[in-house]
């Protein structure tokens, strides 16, 4: 997908990093394209006969976390889309990047250390260079934020 | 790995299912053919349970040969009949894996009276428990799986079932090696399987299945966005009171599942922290779900094991829930007055897109589970009359629903959580690996020298000690191991026979999960589903918010058990 990729997680860890990807689309002129990723690995220990259920709630929820993050670019001039994907963040960003080419990517840089998650500071570096390496897409990241 | 989860848990439970119906029911029968003379008694442990299976003997002294042999029924009874005749003296030799021998010489009045053709009585016995490898075997791989599941190692049917195999496995190949290895056969270890709470959540999960596609829970919370008028004071026990009342109806789990994403939605509506709504909804469904027999599994569990019908539970705990509820309620608004404060101007945009999705997706669909869920729950109430169980009035619901609407047959049994089944089935083979080699014993033993013959003292206990454990330890296998504890405890003190202890574990295990992140399975789904909208809920604010609720709603609900237990002279079903 052309022009920049912003994935966002919605609470006020996003702002940051909603407002670095605003600032970059108003520079640039390239369109922005705001992601939420359902990643239902939180169930894993608990229940599995909820999962569609569940993965349609959570998609409306990334919906609106993703409205709410519209609304904010364009209330700044900046038309942004929305789109809401599902499975491994991971894998799921550098794939909306492939499809056809983002030229940027931006990403927060959260505080957690689940193990689990790639965007803690120890992972977010190889997970930078992997996007740049997989896509080509240009990473930045916004500080004191979170994705 | 889900796929694979997917295929064989189903056949598993199948397999299970049927072997327990065709498996004999060995030790349950007299040996040998016609009666008289007889020599008949009953067999107990220190507890006073009657103890099942033990190889009664009886045999000439200093002879090996028996004369006749029986094994006791459930009851602890034992009926041996002698067909030869009747030596000078006789013994009677009682042997039970995990208990000490014991033997009773026959006086000479009552050989007479055999050799009469008179049947005799011998006094209860009492067999000593005794201290094997495989009682530390057991609790070994109790504690492993407990500490898995807790710490979330492991899956939680995952670390049940290895425990269970690790039973058999010691009992099957560690018997040849040494014969106190044994802890108990395959068998055995169905008769410890409660198919009553298996077939009762396997019909609820359908029923569930069917209401959650129908949008009522989001078109409900819309409801209270709108009727609480967007002022987040009242917003915050109205959306308690839609989650307390589906979690004391349907599955606990399923409600925060499905209220959480809505409830995230609000917030951001209304523009406060969505953790100021949700903390006290998941509150509020560890404490109302306690009010009914079907609200919590640890319900389930405690409802069939002691014979606690759904009557029983509205009855004596639902007023102290109530009181429980609304001291969590006045709690709720005072920890969250901040937030509370600072929320209620709608975003117009968020506003309308929320209301787009507040509509009831299938309202026929939603119409027939309404009255066959409202046939339940007259089948539940009255069904006692009849001795009818909870798991054939969830079974009669969830087939009626199947053919009313004629969903998927597919989609249905997938959404049936084959996982928690054979969770349940591993853990009760589990639990009864720990009761045969008598750990359980032991802990009932000691908690009934704690408390003596001190009613209070005990409802204390088993109330305040599960709420706290509760806190560190997984709800639902604690539970299912202090069921026996409760039933010795009911037993011996006085004035316990009102199963006012049960309600103490029902109160203590459910609403001690409000104690800790971990406490109980809403919780960390909701925590789940809030980490993903961008509001984690940490430990430690889990601990900060959760634990003064539990101390407020564990201390209303037990001064309601002493007021309905102790002044109101309540009997407990």
């Amino acid at each position: 997908m052309s022009g920049i990729v912003c994935a966002i997680r919605g609470g006020p860890a996003s702002q940051p990093t909603i407002a670095q990807a605003v600032t970059l689309a108003q520079k640039t002129g390239l369109p922005l394209h705001f992601l939420y990723v359902v990643n239902l690995d939180f169930l894993s220990h608990t229940s599995s006969g909820r999962v569609h259920t569940i993965s349609e709630e959570m998609h409306q929820m990334g919906e609106f976390i993703l409205l709410a993050a519209q609304a904010a670019a364009a209330a700044l001039g900046v038309t942004a889309q929305r789109v809401v994907r599902h499975g491994n963040v991971g894998d799921e960003i550098i794939g909306l990047c492939r499809d056809p080419g983002a030229d940027y990517v931006v990403l927060g840089r959260p505080q957690a250390q689940g193990k689990e998650n790639i965007f803690t500071k120890n992972l977010l570096n190889k997970f930078s260079e992997r996007i740049e390496r997989e896509t080509g897409a240009k990473v930045f990241f916004a500080e004191g934020s979170g994705m | 790995m889900n796929r694979l989860l997917r295929l064989w848990l189903p056949a598993a439970l199948l397999l299970g299912i049927s072997l327990a119906l065709v498996l004999p029911r060995t030790g349950a029968q007299t040996e040998g053919p016609a009666p008289s003379p007889l020599v008949t008694g009953s067999i107990y442990d220190q507890q006073g349970q009657p103890v099942e299976g033990a190889l009664v003997t009886l045999s000439a002294a200093h002879e090996s040969d028996s004369i006749a042999q029986a094994t006791t029924q459930p009851d602890g009874r034992y009926s041996l009949s002698l067909s030869e005749t009747i030596p000078d003296t006789l013994i009677v030799h009682i042997e039970r894996a995990h208990f000490e021998d014991a033997h009773i010489e026959l006086d000479a009045a009552a050989i007479q009276s055999l050799r009469t053709g008179q049947p005799i009585v011998l006094p209860d016995t009492t067999l000593l428990r005794h201290i094997s490898p495989a009682f530390w075997a057991a609790t070994l791989v109790f504690v492993a799986v407990l500490a898995i599941i807790t710490t979330g190692t492991l899956h939680n049917t995952l670390a049940a079932l290895v425990g269970a195999t690790l039973v058999f496995a010691i009992s099957y190949l560690g018997h040849p090696l040494r014969e106190d290895l044994f802890v108990f056969d395959f068998g055995g270890a169905l008769r410890y399987v409660d198919w009553n709470v298996i077939f009762l959540i396997m019909g609820m999960m359908i029923v569930i299945a069917v209401v959650e596609r129908t949008g009522i829970f989001q078109w409900l919370a819309f409801m209270a966005y709108r009727v609480s008028g967007g002022h987040m004071w009242l917003l915050l026990p109205i959306l308690m009171l839609v989650t307390g009342v589906a979690s004391a109806l349907l599955d606990n789990v399923t409600t925060m599942l499905l209220m959480t994403p809505i409830t995230v939605q609000i917030a951001l509506v209304l523009g406060t922290n969505p953790l100021a709504l949700l903390m006290p909804e998941v509150m509020a469904s560890n404490v109302v779900g306690v009010s009914t027999l079907i609200g919590t599994p640890t319900n389930i569990l405690i409802g069939s094991y002691g014979d606690i019908s759904f009557n029983d539970f509205l009855r004596n705990l639902t007023p102290g829930v109530l009181l429980a509820f609304l001291g969590l309620i006045l709690y709720s608004e005072f920890a969250y007055r901040r937030e509370l404060r600072a929320g209620g101007n709608p975003s117009p945009l968020l506003l309308e897109k929320l209301a787009e999705r507040a509509r009831i997706t299938k309202p026929e669909h939603l119409k027939k589970a309404g009255l066959v869920g409202a046939a339940m729950l007259i089948l539940f109430v009255f069904g006692e009359q009849v001795h009818l169980l909870p798991a054939v009035t969830a079974l009669m619901g969830a087939t009626a629903l199947l053919v009313w609407i004629k969903p998927d047959i597919e989609e249905m049994i997938e959404a049936v959580d084959w996982t928690t089944l054979v969770f349940f089935i591993a853990l009760f083979i589990l639990v009864g690996a720990i009761q045969e080699v008598g750990l359980i014993s032991f802990i009932a033993d000691a908690i009934g020298r704690l408390v003596g013959d001190h009613l209070v003292l005990a409802m204390l206990a088993v109330t305040w000690l599960s709420a706290v454990l509760s806190t560190v330890v997984a709800n639902i296998p604690f539970t299912a191991a202090m069921l026996p504890v409760i039933s010795y405890l009911t037993a011996i003190v006085p004035g316990a026979h009102s199963k006012v202890l049960f309600y103490c574990l029902s109160v203590g295990s459910a609403m001690g999960g409000n104690g800790s992140l971990i406490g109980s399975s809403p919780n960390i789904v909701t925590a789940g589903i809030a980490e993903r909208a961008g509001y984690p809920i940490t430990y430690a604010y889990f601990l900060k918010r959760g634990f003064p609720a539990l101390m407020i709603t564990v201390s209303l609900a037990t001064l309601w058990l002493l007021v309905r237990f102790l002044v109101m002279g309540g009997t407990g079903g």
